[in-house]
């Protein structure tokens, strides 16, 4: 329907306007929910595609090898997402620009090309071990991967080629929930729930106490919990959704929900990695975690679990790809637009598509050397994440720019402390993949 | 600089309420970009980027020490 109705515009001038479509509501509580859900969407959507095919490996492995020991971290993790992630909110509703263009305007052409270069290198290798997940788990369902992976890449383009924003967004959110999978698998496998909630609350140390694996692994999932595409990807598509400042509520609601979903699911992987352990199984991969699971919990579970790791994979490479195309379309000035159809920003979706096609091309290669990849995509992502987060940082400090939007005393004192541990554990991460001889005894360590 | 809308926008009557879709709503005028320029260089910003590139700098490094390592 159309309605008539008063609107002030960010600098405070009253105009009349013409809304295309609105919807009437006759109480508040109806008015609030429904904004809330046409601005929900962002925030689930890059909390959820963060639990990407490496996560649900670095999860699975942490449970396989200390059973539910760890489950403490994860949750210490769920305030640290948020506030990373409600700094890239602010930044998106005030600027209406995407983290790329602004790192490039704000801090010059050398630190722009840098991230952009950067991002778009981490992305495109963590894009190849996204497939390397699905061809992983197509072959141990039974299908051909040379089939199933073009298959599963046409679909990922398709998914954004409609030219629409919100339908794009809707089928994501779809894919986004039937992540709640992972709490049937974890209720099947479960421990007893008691052991569950004291190892989430009470923090504890599993036998051997502190080694180099532990620590490696620690490591790894602050690392796959805070990635740098997401604060890319959340801002722009912030920014194509044209959240307004009266939506900066209800998208931080969303954001929070959003990291509780992709927490909790964290838990339940992990969950279903000590289960594993449990039954005397020993972590390879997900999919042969899945295969083993299913040797005690039945076919179903097998499938359940091979079918959510591709759900993550899929999740993971529209959300890493997208975060690559707006963040090149920004900085080259192209439209850049999921509302867009393709004769409209042939850049933005030619990238999208090279960048999903390559990267299954890749997998498909008889003995591409995967491992190097995922070295590589450690190593870049030690590079750009306390990059990325200082932008960050030094962007919601600008007054200049965000006014009264900008960080507040205790937003910084928390900021830089999380900007510490992060800098110190990547330092730690990088320096153990780029140079194992110094850290000896973690050799082997698991793969983000 | 950015300055928070009022959310009338969504109120059309005192008895009931115009809820739009972010897309469907007017352009808000958000802070010009172009017209900010460059961050200007305080000590704080200096600081972070000197060691940034401090970072930078040790993580190339730590890489030429693992080829080296490698080669040998």
């Amino acid at each position: 329907m159309t309605n008539k109705a008063l609107s002030l515009t960010a600098a405070g001038v009253e105009t009349e306007v013409m809304p295309v479509r609105g919807r009437v509501v006759k109480s508040k509580g109806m008015r609030d929910l429904l904004t809330f859900l046409m601005v929900f969407g962002p925030g689930l959507i890059v909390m959820v595609a963060d639990n990407d095919a490496g996560a649900v490996s670095t999860y699975s492995q942490a449970g396989a090898q200390y059973g539910t020991h760890l489950l403490w971290i994860v949750l210490l993790l769920l305030p640290v997402c948020y506030f990373i992630q409600e700094m890239v909110v602010r930044l998106g509703i005030a600027t209406g620009k995407g983290h790329a263009a602004m790192i490039y305007q704000r801090f010059g052409k050398w630190w722009g090309l840098f991230s952009l270069v950067d991002l778009q290198l981490v992305n495109f290798l963590t894009l190849v071990t996204e497939f390397a997940a699905i061809n992983l788990a197509l072959t141990k369902m039974g299908v051909d991967p040379r089939y199933g992976v073009p298959l599963a890449a046409v679909g990922l383009v398709f998914l954004v080629m409609t030219g629409s924003y919100r339908r794009w967004e809707r089928t994501v959110v779809f894919l986004c929930l039937l992540d709640f999978a992972w709490f049937a698998i974890a209720f099947r496998l479960g421990p007893p729930l008691g052991q569950i909630v004291k190892h989430a609350l009470v923090p504890s140390l599993p036998a051997g106490g502190i080694t180099p694996e532990l620590m490696f692994l620690v490591i790894a999932i602050v690392g796959t919990t805070i990635a740098p595409w997401q604060l890319f990807f959340q801002q722009s598509c912030i920014a194509d959704k044209r959240l307004r400042f009266a939506d900066l509520k209800w998208a931080r609601l969303d954001t929070f929900l959003g990291a509780c979903v992709t927490i909790t699911a964290a838990v339940c992987m992990m969950i279903a990695g000590a289960a594993s352990h449990t039954h005397g199984f020993r972590f390879t991969d997900p999919a042969q975690m899945a295969a083993d699971i299913g040797t005690f919990a039945g076919p179903v579970m097998r499938n359940l679990i091979l079918l959510m790791m591709i759900n993550a994979a899929v999740l993971g490479t529209t959300a890493i790809s997208l975060s690559s195309a707006w963040a090149y379309g920004e900085v080259r000035g192209w439209p850049h637009s999921l509302q867009l159809p393709w004769r409209e920003a042939r850049g933005f979706y030619s990238l999208y598509l090279l960048s999903v096609a390559a990267a299954a091309g890749i997998v498909l290669i008889p003995r591409a050397p995967l491992q190097l990849i995922i070295l590589g995509v450690q190593v870049l992502a030690g590079v750009i994440l306390p990059s990325a987060i200082i932008f960050l940082q030094l962007l919601l400090n600008d007054k200049e720019l965000l006014g009264e939007y900008a960080n507040k005393p205790w937003n910084n004192w928390v900021n830089w402390t999380i900007i510490s541990v992060l800098f110190i554990l990547s330092l730690i991460l990088a320096a153990q993949v780029a140079a194992p001889n110094l850290f000896p005894s973690a050799a082997g360590g698991p793969t983000t | 600089m950015a300055t928070m809308a009022n959310p009338i926008d969504m109120q059309a009557g005192k008895d009931h309420f115009v809820v739009v879709h972010p897309l469907d709503d007017v352009l808000e005028t958000k802070v010009d970009m172009d017209a900010l320029g460059p961050m200007p260089m305080t000590r704080s910003v200096r600081v972070s980027l000197l060691s940034l590139r401090a970072y930078l700098i040790l993580m190339v490094l730590l890489v030429v020490y693992h080829v080296v390592m490698l080669a040998r």
